[in-house]
């Protein structure tokens, strides 16, 4: 079956006394000693009244064509017509969208209670007329699976790298599967990353269990949970008379330390970038001016990642894709320019342009989908809602961000201001945290080139660089 | 706009346009019929002129607009090949200016779509470009050309050698259309 109908299947089931109560006319939604009536919109019904009874905080972004739900700590972000919405920064597939209405939006009620208001710790109980909103959620925090796919010789490694840290177990099923079962969350499967393996033929959900299919002779050898992030990592491979392996290893749950701040050295391996006159190479200046940047912040400090720390092609998703697998504090790519005028000078930070045509948004959006997980590496749909859910959220603070980077690089000596500005980079595209790309100086400027090798200058630039970020942390 | 549909109809106009370049310039032709002396074939009306503005790379590592009085027909995708005509040939030969496309390329094949979407095929590099500046003025000098001059066009997607392309620099997302940016105009 597939992974979206077993959903829907689920929902149907789970939400039985929920499609007794779909009628017509209005329903009544009470909260504690509050009441609200909630207008039917066809089969579904007004989000808004239910949302603000409950006491959270709704408001439609225009840029972003999404609604945002405050509560407390919760974040609920969705688009009417999309099927995925984020809930505290992860994103979900619904299987069912959300749709526009009198009122603003309207959802099926199973859709409420599921997405809505189980995040926010709360479930619908009926009562004659309508429902009565309570605490306990009935359904426990969905958890989203990203597999990934590793051939050896005679081994294959399946990593299902998680989005949220869940108590999780592996064990051999019949008919040459192997069976991942989550003990208090929903799975779902990001299949965004299509994967090719000899050994591995299909994964599919069944409620909270991932179904792994496996090649004919192939068993599971052995498994580990992991955190940071949170993953589990099976070996498979030419299977045993004894079908059910022990665990090789559990480590501990939960956070294992602050949120990183992500750099991103920019270019690398075959994508060599800019090259100065004299042959500086943007590839390694961006490497050696990251790994600067990343001793200043640990010494404030702070905890860093760097999207490579050698000569190797990263492609920029993968980069950016890092940092939201990190939950990382900030994303920050660094870049040396090149102009074809010799001339051009200065530093410049960037951060995301939301700006675009909306029908060309949304034909890419429905082109998107219709090629959805076909080529690996391309962005798929999940990528480009993910773009325009999240990135918009967090776009204010990414223009806060580039502001105190630049602030500080300006007041570098001899380094020119060329401001901070916005652009479609594909780097930023899908960054659920701050994120900006600092193009430090120009590699095409022969004098700029050559302050910019040495590591005097260097270390400049890098302080300058750690200074902004712990200013806009700081802030 | 589907893009996949969009590179099958850039290539289906490319194909027609090489039947009709075969068609028109070998092989054994049919006999003419004569006009009579005394009557003139009608001779299609040329297109009035009228200023176009282009983008061309200023010595700030800025968009700088550039005048011209050119013909320009009424039809856009002819408005958008005479446009790009004028931006590959480069700036005036007075011009502190500099082209926004580094390097010679052609236009290959123009093609726009019933939401406004316009999509130009321009000859690849022929080695790596280097640099967002050097990506961002290509893209917007020829994106903001286009539609500075042809108000119907909503946004522009560049293709390079008949391939969308995901970046051409490792910076700027060149994989669908890009609207008006005036961001990286001097003086805007």
């Amino acid at each position: 079956m597939k992974p979206k109908l077993t959903f829907l299947l689920t929902l149907a089931i789970c939400c039985g006394t929920l499609s007794a109560q779909e009628t017509t006319g209005a329903l009544e939604f009470q909260f504690g000693e509050r009441a609200v009536v909630a207008p039917r919109f066809g089969t579904k019904v007004e989000v808004v009244p239910v949302l603000e009874l409950v006491g959270a905080e709704v408001t439609y972004s225009q840029a972003a064509g999404a609604w945002g739900v405050v509560l407390g700590e919760h974040v609920l972000q969705f688009a009417t017509g999309h099927k995925v919405l984020l809930v505290d920064g992860t994103l979900h597939e619904a299987g069912e969208a959300p749709v526009p209405s009198p009122g603003g939006v309207a959802a099926s009620l199973p859709y409420v209670e599921r997405f809505l208001l189980s995040p926010l710790g709360l479930r619908l109980e009926p009562i004659a007329g309508g429902y009565r909103i309570e605490h306990g959620a009935r359904f426990a925090d969905p958890v989203t699976i990203r597999p990934a796919v590793a051939d050896f010789g005679t081994t294959t490694t399946l990593v299902l790298t998680l989005s949220r840290a869940a108590a999780v177990t592996a064990v051999e099923g019949p008919g040459g599967t192997v069976e991942v079962r989550f003990a208090d969350a929903a799975p779902q499967l990001d299949t965004s990353a299509p994967f090719r393996s000899r050994r591995v033929r299909s994964i599919t959900r069944h409620d909270a269990e991932l179904s792994i299919q496996l090649a004919s002779g192939i068993g599971l050898l052995s498994w580990r949970s992991l955190d940071d992030p949170p993953r589990l990592t099976l070996e498979l491979g030419p299977a045993r008379p004894t079908p059910v392996p022990a665990p090789v290893q559990t480590l501990p749950l939960g956070d294992s330390g602050p949120r990183p701040i992500v750099l991103d050295p920019g270019h690398g391996g075959d994508d060599v970038g800019a090259r100065s006159r004299d042959g500086l190479v943007e590839k390694e200046l961006t490497l050696a001016l990251a790994r600067r940047v990343a001793r200043a912040l640990e010494a404030r400090g702070y905890r860093v990642r760097l999207t490579r720390d050698d000569d190797q092609t990263r492609a920029l998703t993968d980069r950016t894709a890092l940092a939201n697998r990190l939950d990382a504090l900030l994303f920050v790519s660094l870049h040396a320019n090149a102009s074809t005028a010799p001339s051009v000078t200065g530093a410049e930070t960037y951060y995301m342009s939301l700006d675009g045509p909306s029908d060309a948004a949304a034909a890419a959006t429905a082109e998107l989908e219709n090629r959805a997980g076909q080529t690996a590496g391309e962005p798929t749909a999940l990528d480009l809602i993910l773009w325009d859910l999240a990135q918009a959220e967090v776009l204010n603070e990414s223009a806060e961000l580039a502001l105190a980077v630049q602030g500080r690089l300006n007041a570098l000596a001899g380094t020119r201001d060329r401001g901070v500005r916005q652009a479609p980079f594909v780097v930023l595209t899908g960054a659920t945290m701050p994120a900006v790309l600092v193009e430090f100086g120009f590699l095409s400027n022969p004098d700029e080139a050559r302050r910019l090798a040495e590591p005097e200058h260097q270390q400049q630039v890098a302080e300058a660089i750690a200074a902004g970020i712990e200013d806009f942390v700081g802030r | 706009m589907h893009r996949r549909a969009a590179l099958i109809a850039l290539a289906a106009v490319a194909a027609i346009a090489v039947l009709v370049w075969l068609a028109s310039s070998g092989g054994p032709r049919a006999p003419q019929p004569q006009a009579a002396l005394t009557e003139q074939a009608p001779t299609p009306t040329p297109a009035p002129e009228q200023r176009i503005m282009l983008l061309f790379a200023g010595g700030d590592g800025l968009l700088h607009p550039e005048l011209r009085s050119v013909p320009l027909p009424a039809e856009v995708d002819e408005r958008i090949r005479v446009v790009l005509r004028e931006l590959l040939a480069g700036p005036g030969a007075a011009s502190r200016l500099a082209p926004v496309v580094p390097y010679a390329a052609s236009l290959e094949a123009v093609f726009i779509d019933e939401q406004g979407n316009a999509f130009v095929d321009l000859s690849a590099p022929p080695e790596p470009l280097a640099g967002s500046s050097t990506e961002l003025l290509l893209a917007y000098g020829v994106v903001d050309s286009i539609i500075l001059n042809c108000p119907e066009v909503k946004a522009v997607q560049i293709l390079f050698g008949g391939r969308e392309v995901a970046t051409l620099a490792g910076h700027l997302d060149l994989s669908r259309p890009l609207a008006l940016n005036k961001r990286f105009i001097a003086g805007s």
